[in-house]
């Protein structure tokens, strides 16, 4: 070892090849997040004992047909054989659960909403991973049962790693024209159908149906004798009913009430047109004040009109959701092939521009019609922007990481040069990092066919071999500078440094390799476990050759720590 | 022989300790409450991410959404906006209904929010719309809101039981476990609630001529619940009447005189079919299939859920247990009466499994590092490190527990993550006293000092190493977003870990190397010697031999001078 580094030590030639490769190593690997050959995602999905099933039929659907739908979803799935047991919550949200918590499953109390939640074997005793056999059965329960209901959507939900979000993919409308955004929304999610990877689209709106509004006939109410309010509750009670009355119970902890309504034969209709409508109606009859009874229909006018959806507004402007899930894929992706093509689709219709300036916005794209000069604005949300928001923040603690470190070294050493070395030889861990996820994403791939991502539990990784590389730096300055105070050679204090430190910074690795070796197979904390093995190969191996070369070309080494050479700290700068 | 004078922290803290006969009593209870704060500590699947928000709810019956997007939705929103600390602001305008979720940064205190949602609201409860009724707000709470148990109860095979049995049944196994220590929030999903349906037939109605309203008046005017009244008598005693419910059951329902046409009485039984079941109206159900014994699939039908939450901070694996053992308990009763269950989520055991899975990844990484180290270090050397590192762990899990942290998968991940950086202060420690034992110059040297001075060399450097790598740690504890609340256990663990195991370094380390590795001059490096390694060449024994002898040699030498 000492022999190895007296040798690169002694040939300037040799000093550069090491700093070149260095450099050359380093270069490679940033190139490879670009290049895809490294993917980004923020947190992988892991293998659970559950997911659910979120169904919505048309806004208009009764929960027959919901369940008719939930039903076919059923059938497929106890075909599996890792399936235990499914509950089918119809016409209301599955207990709530931290995925159902942001995607509004509380909410829901519709009669075109369902939810199912699957219960599997568990994942100890089962090949397949919950995201694999999502993965496979979902095309096929899409294809089966979607088109029992024309226009429903089947979303597959799988139980988060890590916080939740609305939905991985989720782009927000905003504008004041609802009928655009409406049509823009629809272009958007076709963008999203065609795009690779991207499943379980669905726009947030409710669909718009024909409905029948009766009009009050006012003139005719006063003149038989009626009220618009009696109006009103005679026909709610008739068809929909009503709890008049309730009966306090001894034995039960809940009242009785007495509910009254029309009986099913009476109440039903026998079509949906306005004709049979006017005749049901007609059969109604209410009582005036004289005691005589007036049929319904005499009183109101039956119109047919659209229904009016339901309007979703996020910080004090209209808007319109799309969202959408990926497919064993990392988000980035997709969602950079989708905004391409949405850019030039929406160049038809829009004068489409990117958003000034860089921020975890920078994605989100201001659209003019060319028609109206109607504004909107694209904006992407979901786990992308918690992504980004996640590798800013980490990214700038990692910033406020190395900036601590520099300060701290700066007062142990009073030598900006040292810290400078230091500094580099933590930012070099890098390459470890970023090879080792290429490395493991080859690996996996080979043998569970799912891709292996740059996360943020690797950055979190990354952030760590800092400190440890910092001290692996700083233990051979010490060293060092300790023997040339003593009187060595600066060539041989530092070969003899190296080679005497080399065994308690290999231990380190050794030891925190090892440490990591399980967290490298845990899904979430893998990025971690690799960053942290592959990252402090790289830092040993940097700290025990680029380390001493860098060392050897700064004066600062051979200051003895006493306070005469204070002056000339600065002057070396 | 010359007394070693410790200059810096790491050799007063080696010199304090080394003899103390205090620092075992110290180091075994470090590692009893550390043990017990394993047991004790709550545990949970994934750490607490502190939401705060709220909806606020408004109805005014009869309006468009569009309506109700003006008059409601968009005061409302205006003044929420007006609220610190809220991120984003969601409103819904349906028919009739008009809602806005308020929802806050993360990491903002929840109680302080929910004043202030509340407090918003009722400021401005002059401004609302005509016709509009009370504002409902309700304030999410992660705690309350998510179960930690659900389970289903179905009715078996044989069909005896209704589903308003079933639900009466249920009602008040709900009732006995909401009694239970800890349990907040228990919810009944897809339940079918009795009622007496009246069902009236149209025809019916029209050809005796009567009306619906005339109907529902009748029913009103005999269901009325009055207060008993209290009279004195001319004794001064309390004479108690009252007048009863004319509705006892359901044939005073059927039996209701509603009017009379052409002379004869109509009753409510004339008009209509009723029953006593359950409520109709509501379209709201829950079905389920389960795999049978012998793994056919069944679909049980309708199905009651149970939910049950559990209070902040308290332990859902211990809770779970409790609510599972009562149903247990009823089981046979339950099944008497032809209701089966199965637990369909269950947290508890989910957060029990994360937790021990990684207690033992843990205990198995220590096994293999001080595996590991006994080559390079030799076993005395690595028994110390083994020794040192649970040492670490247990305190740092003591410090978690006095700092109302739960026990979490990530928690226990910043442990494994904090593993490879703690067994550093250790290992360099032990390492530069076994590189000090085998100096040429420290062979006549009183082992204790020989601790406490290599203690002491390596102090300084230790420890701007050990604070470098704390102060890597400390910005992640400013990360914002979920993410940042997912991962603080993180920041706000390894560097605790980090600044015990510098503690633990000081202090058990030479301890330990005192009571554990023998000052025997068997070795002959250098420093950086390239000897270092499982194979020691055999000249190098033979020298150990001789420079024993020369001890032993020179000892009994002093010994006769003297």
């Amino acid at each position: 070892m000492e022999k190895i580094i007296y040798a690169i030590l002694d040939k300037t030639w040799r000093r550069r090849a090491v700093v070149i490769i260095t450099l050359i190593l380093l270069g490679a690997s940033l190139m490879m997040i670009p290049t895809k050959l490294v993917m980004a995602k923020m947190l992988p999905g892991k293998s659970a004992n559950t997911f659910s099933i979120y169904v919505d039929t048309l806004t208009n659907s009764s929960i027959l047909q919901t369940q008719e739908l939930t039903e076919c979803i059923e059938d497929s799935l106890i075909k599996e054989k890792s399936v235990v047991d499914l509950e089918v919550y119809l016409g209301q949200g599955a207990p709530l659960d931290y995925a159902g918590l942001v995607k509004g499953s509380d909410f829901k109390r519709m009669q075109y909403q369902a939810e199912i939640v699957v219960n599997l074997t568990h994942k100890n005793t089962r090949d397949e991973p919950s995201f694999l056999l999502i993965h496979r059965i979902r095309p096929l329960i899409q294809n089966k049962c979607a088109s029992i209901v024309p226009g429903s959507t089947i979303r597959f939900v799988e139980m988060p790693s890590g916080p939740p979000t609305l939905a991985t993919i989720v782009v927000e409308l905003y504008g004041t024209d609802d009928k655009l955004m409406r049509e823009t929304a629809e272009k958007i999610a076709k963008v999203f159908e065609q795009t690779e990877g991207l499943v379980d689209i669905d726009i947030m709106q409710d669909s718009i149906f024909s409905k029948y509004e009766l009009a009050p006939n006012k003139e005719k109410i006063m003149g038989s004798g009626l009220s618009v309010e009696q109006v009103n509750n005679i026909i709610y009670l008739a068809f929909k009913g009503m709890s008049i009355a309730v009966k306090n119970t001894r034995d039960q902890q809940d009242q009785i009430p007495i509910f009254v309504r029309l009986s099913e034969e009476t109440r039903g209709i026998v079509s949906n047109s306005k004709e049979a409508l006017a005749t049901k109606l007609s059969a109604l009859k209410l009582m005036n004040k004289m005691g005589m009874m007036v049929p319904l229909k005499e009183v109101v006018d039956i119109n047919m009109v659209k229904s009016s959806p339901t309007i979703f507004r996020k910080n004090l402007a209209n808007m319109v959701t799309v969202t959408a899930e990926c497919d064993m894929v990392s988000q980035v992706y997709p969602l950079l092939d989708a905004r391409e093509k949405l850019q030039e689709i929406l160049a038809n219709d829009f004068n489409v521009t990117n958003v000034p300036m860089m921020s975890t916005y920078m994605f989100d794209l201001n659209l003019k019609s060319k028609d109206s000069g109607e504004k909107l604005l694209l904006r992407w949300d979901g786990e992308m922007k918690v992504s980004l928001d996640t590798f800013r923040d980490l990214g700038g603690a990692f910033i406020a990481a190395l900036v601590l470190i520099f300060l701290l070294i700066v007062i142990y050493y009073r030598s900006f040069a040292l810290s400078g070395i230091v500094l580099a030889g933590c930012f070099l861990s890098i390459i470890g990092v970023i090879s080792g996820h290429w490395l493991s994403d080859k690996i996996q791939l080979i043998f569970t066919g799912s891709n292996f991502f740059l996360t943020a539990t690797s950055l979190i990784g990354f952030i760590s071999l800092m400190g440890i590389s910092a001290r692996s730096s700083l233990l051979l300055i010490d060293f060092s500078r300790s023997l040339i105070a003593k009187g060595m050679d600066v060539q041989r204090a530092i070969a003899v440094a190296t080679a005497t430190r080399s065994k308690p910074i290999m231990l380190t690795a050794i030891a925190i390799i090892l440490g990591s070796l399980l967290l490298a197979t845990d899904p979430i904390f893998g990025g971690l476990g690799v960053a942290l093995i592959f990252g402090s190969i790289a830092a040993t191996l940097v700290s025990l050759f680029f380390v001493p070369v860098l060392m050897y070309k700064t004066k600062a080494m051979l200051w003895l720590k006493k306070d005469e050479d204070k002056e000339e700290c600065f002057s070396d700068e | 022989m010359k007394i070693y004078k410790a200059n810096n922290i790491a050799g007063y803290l080696a010199q304090a300790f080394l003899k103390n006969p205090l620092t075992m009593i110290f180091g075994i209870s470090i590692i009893l409450l550390g043990y017990i704060s394993l047991i004790v500590m709550p545990r949970e699947e994934d750490p607490q991410i502190a939401v705060s928000g709220g909806s606020v709810i408004i109805a005014l019956p009869g309006a468009t959404p569009q309506e109700i997007s003006n008059v409601i939705i968009k005061p409302l929103e205006r003044r929420m906006n007006e609220i610190k600390g809220v991120e984003n602001i969601y409103g819904t305008a349906m028919n009739n209904v008009g809602m806005v979720n308020v929802q806050y940064y993360i990491g903002e205190d929840r109680e302080a929010s929910n004043l202030k949602l509340y407090d918003k609201v009722m400021q401005n409860m002059d401004s609302l719309p005509m016709g509009a009724m009370r504002p409902l707000i309700k304030p999410f709470d992660i705690d309350i809101d998510i179960p930690i148990l659900s389970v289903a109860f179905f009715k078996l095979e044989d069909e005896k039981i209704d589903n308003i049995k079933l639900y009466k049944t249920i009602r008040d196994l709900q009732q006995e476990i909401n009694g239970l220590d800890d349990v907040s929030k228990t919810i009944l999903k897809g339940a079918k609630r009795p009622q007496f349906n009246v069902m009236i037939d149209l025809d019916k109605l029209s050809s005796f001529h009567i009306s619906l309203g005339q109907v529902a008046q009748s029913i009103q005017s005999i269901s009325k619940n009055s207060p008993e009244i209290d009279v004195p008598t001319q004794n001064n005693e309390l004479i108690v009447f009252g007048v009863k419910n004319a509705i006892e059951d359901i044939d005073d329902l059927k039996d209701l005189i509603i009017a009379q046409y052409r002379g004869s009485v109509i009753y409510l039984s004339d008009i209509s079919e009723i029953t006593y079941n359950y409520d109709i109206q509501n379209f709201q159900k829950v079905l389920l299939s389960y795999r049978d014994t012998n793994g056919e699939f069944r679909k049980a039908g309708d199905q009651l859920t149970l939910t049950v939450a559990k209070l902040k901070g308290t332990n859902a694996v211990t809770i779970a247990d409790e609510v599972i053992k009562k149903i247990r308990e009823s089981k046979e009763e339950l099944q008497a009466q032809g209701v089966g269950y199965i637990v369909t989520r269950n947290y508890g055991i989910r957060a029990n499994e994360a937790v021990n899975e990684l207690v033992h990844h843990l205990v198995i990484t220590i096994f293999i590092i001080s595996l590991i180290l006994i080559p390079f270090l030799g076993w005395r050397e690595s028994l110390v490190v083994t020794i040192a590192v649970p040492m670490i762990l247990a305190l740092t899990l003591f410090i978690a527990y006095m700092t109302d942290q739960t026990i979490n998968r990530i928690t226990l991940f910043a442990f494994l993550l904090s593993l490879g950086l703690i067994v550093d202060d250790a290992i360099i420690v032990i390492e530069n006293i076994h590189r000090h034992m085998h100096l040429a110059k420290s062979k006549f040297q009183d082992f204790d000092h020989l601790i406490v001075e290599a203690t002491d060399e390596i102090g300084p450097s230790t420890n701007i190493a050990t604070i470098a790598i704390i102060l890597t740690m400390v910005p992640m504890a400013f990360v914002g977003g979920m993410m940042g609340q997912f991962m603080l256990p993180i920041p706000l663990n390894v560097p605790v870990a980090l600044a015990v195991s510098l503690f633990v370094a000081y202090v058990f380390t030479p301890y330990l190397a005192k009571k554990l590795m023998k000052h025997k001059y068997k070795e002959c490096e250098l420093p950086g010697a390239e000897n270092i390694g499982v194979f020691r060449n055999l000249s190098c024994k033979l020298e150990n031999y001789l420079s024993v002898l020369l001890r032993k040699c020179s000892w009994s030498i002093k010994k006769w001078k003297k």
